[in-house]
């Protein structure tokens, strides 16, 4: 069954331009889909559709078989994890930890069991050493890994990354790449979206390509 | 005069040594390309090129850089400029003027030129980039590679001999690096003599040399054996 | 009237009388006549006047306020709701309060027409005044910033809830918390892009001496000066009726 279902979804701008019209779009559960494409095909408004930030003009989408018309961007949240181009858009606090626990934290959960989670995440993403620092002292790469590290504290069961490999070198781009195979191997789906075709053929991902008029041609490889 | 002459330069910041005893000269008409893995201190380098080190941030600074002959600590910013123009990476934060003929003004402006000759700039730096067709729009609504073309006319506005290209390429599509890479060869057949500074690979088809950063220090490579493998993954 | 040619110096001055008369004219037929005008002058200036709508809309909750605390504090005897004796809502209370609103309105709208004007120009008209270049740059900067500020808010917004944090079901009490962790990305974001811009600018020779040229020069025209004069001439009218002549006379 897929994750993400898109039926019949059309979408114009506030100037009137069209978008999409009609469109469907299954996502699978699980491995990676790579959404590419030239730039302005779409690919930023069909991720902001999917993640309920745009409200479709017609047609629904549905996540795990749950229609997103009726959710809130925080329940959203929950099942779907969005990693935004620039990590530094999704860091909130001044010290890594707390970055990581404020929302458990607001939520009423206890020091201890916040701080297992934590300390688990943080082995998990190598980031032990710097539980206690700024995270504005991170190197991109690193901030990067902090942003997923938080998306994952709510142990969503589907990832979305934005031009994850933008401005990152070789090494960080393998590094990424073993989060995200570790990620898969515990069953998690990942969509990606890029230009990057070389970091996607690693991952024997299935292609969704957008042509400009937001019309979707399918690769499967 | 060498364009770039760099002896012996450390520079530190809050404790960590970033370089470690530089060693380069770029030569007239060559476009020399440094590339490492991030962080290494690609960027820094630049900066103690143009004089933002030590001018703007500071830091533990030794060694000598010479621009045409001339100590970069000696020299202000705003001398230096003339000399030698950088290009940074992310196109949004270099252009904040209303049209792309205010911002290639911005420059010759500052300069006290007089307005006869900011005019045949604006008009001599949008063609060497291509973009003529452009003057009187919104940078805003360029797409990245066009930002950053507009970002080099401004930059050549105020004809330096030297460019430093720094990750100029790195948020920019396929398309749009191409375009740039051959507005950096017609500046080479023009004479001026370019550093870029990158971590993708294939950007370097462009280049006459290409050094390694590695732990603070410069190492010559032979650009037609460059693998990523060896390169990176070597400790 | 086109927008662009009108130099921005003049329509400086148009604001700066509308705005001063619709704060010293304190007569609510006045301040009616002064809006109808700066609407008839914003379009004609073909003005955005959707944004300025957009925020005089919210003034409306600070207008119920006003016009209740007139009501209650200024003694007059022409009550329209009391309880027990104790003014709510007056006359001289709403009265009071439609003027405040009007006179924030055409402040507002009057600003829509120096809007009309791309913020270059309007440095230059500044600076052609002789508003030194730093400050009036520095003002451009942020007219030129403002939206981007706008998105990544927003965007901080969307990835402070995608979190998991519903922004409606927080507590009085963890509020100034969540605006601290909202607030971190977006100041950390500023500060960024404040340095990345000061390299940019220094090494593009920014104060590189004590004087730059322009290479926008303004040129006041005939149809300015005639603008001007009129709008002065009008406004000081305006002003020697009220005041001297005192008509149309206190209302309460």
């Amino acid at each position: 069954m897929s994750f993400i279902s898109i039926k019949g979804v059309s979408y114009s701008y506030d100037k009137g331009r069209e978008v999409f019209s009609g469109l469907d779009l299954e996502i699978a559960r699980s491995g990676m889909t790579a959404i590419m494409g030239p730039n302005g095909s779409g690919k930023t408004t069909l991720t902001k559709l999917i993640l309920g930030i745009l409200r479709p003009d017609s047609g629904r989408i549905f996540l795990d078989g749950d229609d997103i018309g009726d959710m809130s961007l925080g329940q959203i949240g929950c099942l779907l994890g969005y990693l935004f181009q620039n990590p530094e858009l999704q860091i909130f606090a001044n010290s890594v930890f707390e970055d990581l626990s404020f929302v458990l934290k607001l939520k009423g959960l206890t020091d201890d069991v916040i701080g297992q989670r934590i300390d688990s995440i943080l082995s998990r993403f190598n980031l032990d050493e710097y539980r206690d620092s700024s995270p504005f002292n991170l190197s991109f790469g690193e901030k990067q890994r902090l942003a997923i590290a938080g998306i994952l504290v709510n142990e969503p069961s589907y990832l979305i990354l934005d031009e994850p490999t933008t401005g990152l070198d070789f090494k960080r781009k393998d590094e990424l790449g073993q989060v995200l195979k570790e990620l898969m191997d515990e069953g998690k789906g990942i969509t990606v979206i890029t230009h990057d075709r070389e970091f996607v053929d690693d991952f024997d991902a299935e292609i969704v390509l957008l042509s400009k008029e937001g019309r979707i041609c399918r690769d499967q490889k | 005069m060498i364009p770039i002459s760099i002896k012996d330069l450390h520079f530190s910041y809050e404790d960590k040594k970033i370089l470690r005893g530089i060693e380069f000269e770029l030569e007239k008409g060559k476009i020399s390309s440094v590339i490492g893995l991030s962080g290494c201190g690609k960027s820094t380098l630049c900066y103690c090129i143009c004089g933002i080190i030590p001018h703007i941030i500071e830091g533990d600074l030794s060694g000598t850089v010479k621009v045409f002959g001339k100590d970069v600590s000696d020299a202000r910013i705003a001398e230096l400029s003339e000399k030698i123009g950088i290009v940074f990476q992310n196109p949004d934060t270099q252009l904040f003027s209303p049209t792309v003929e205010d911002e290639v003004a911005f420059g010759p402006e500052n300069l006290c030129v007089p307005r006869q000759e900011i005019s045949s700039r604006i008009e001599e730096s949008l063609r060497i980039v291509g973009m003529s067709d452009f003057r009187k729009r919104h940078p805003h609504n360029l797409s990245g590679g066009e930002k950053q073309l507009i970002a080099i006319a401004s930059v050549l506005a105020i004809k330096p001999k030297i460019l430093l290209f720094d990750e100029s390429l790195s948020q920019i599509d396929d398309e749009g690096s191409e375009r740039i890479k051959e507005v950096m060869l017609d500046l080479k057949k023009m004479g001026k003599s370019i550093l870029t500074v990158e971590h993708d690979l294939k950007n370097l088809d462009i280049s006459d040399e290409v050094l390694l950063l590695d732990s603070g220090k410069l190492k010559v490579l032979d650009k037609n054996k460059i693998r990523k493998e060896d390169v990176f993954y070597k400790h | 009237m086109q927008g662009s040619k009108i130099d921005v110096r003049t329509k400086l001055a148009i604001v700066l009388c509308l705005s001063s008369a619709g704060v010293f004219l304190q007569h609510v037929y006045i301040l009616i006549a002064l809006m109808v005008l700066t609407i008839i002058l914003a379009l004609a200036f073909k003005a955005d006047l959707r944004k300025a709508m957009r925020s005089t809309k919210r003034l409306w909750y600070i207008l119920i306020a006003i016009v209740i605390l007139q009501s209650i504090f200024i003694r007059s005897d022409d009550a329209i709701f009391a309880i027990k004796g104790f003014e709510i809502l007056t006359v001289t209370g709403l009265i009071k309060g439609a003027e405040f609103f009007l006179r924030v309105s055409i402040v507002i709208f009057s600003a829509t027409i120096v809007a009309t004007s791309n913020y270059r120009q309007i440095i230059q008209g500044l600076v052609q005044l002789k508003v030194p270049y730093d400050i009036a740059f520095m003002v451009s900067i942020a007219i030129r910033f403002l939206p981007l500020l706008k998105d990544e808010i927003s965007q901080t917004l969307v990835a402070i809830q995608l979190r998991g944090l519903d922004l409606k079901k927080i507590k009085i009490s963890q509020r100034l918390k969540v605006y601290y962790y909202i607030f971190t990305p977006v100041v950390a974001g500023v500060l960024k892009k404040a340095h990345e811009l000061s390299m940019a600018m220094e090494t593009r020779a920014y104060r590189a001496y004590q004087e730059r040229t322009s290479y926008l020069i303004l040129k006041i025209k005939a149809i300015d000066y005639l603008i001007i004069i009129a709008a002065l001439l009008i406004t000081t009218a305006l002003f020697i009726m009220f005041y001297v002549f005192k008509f149309p006379g206190r209302l309460i």
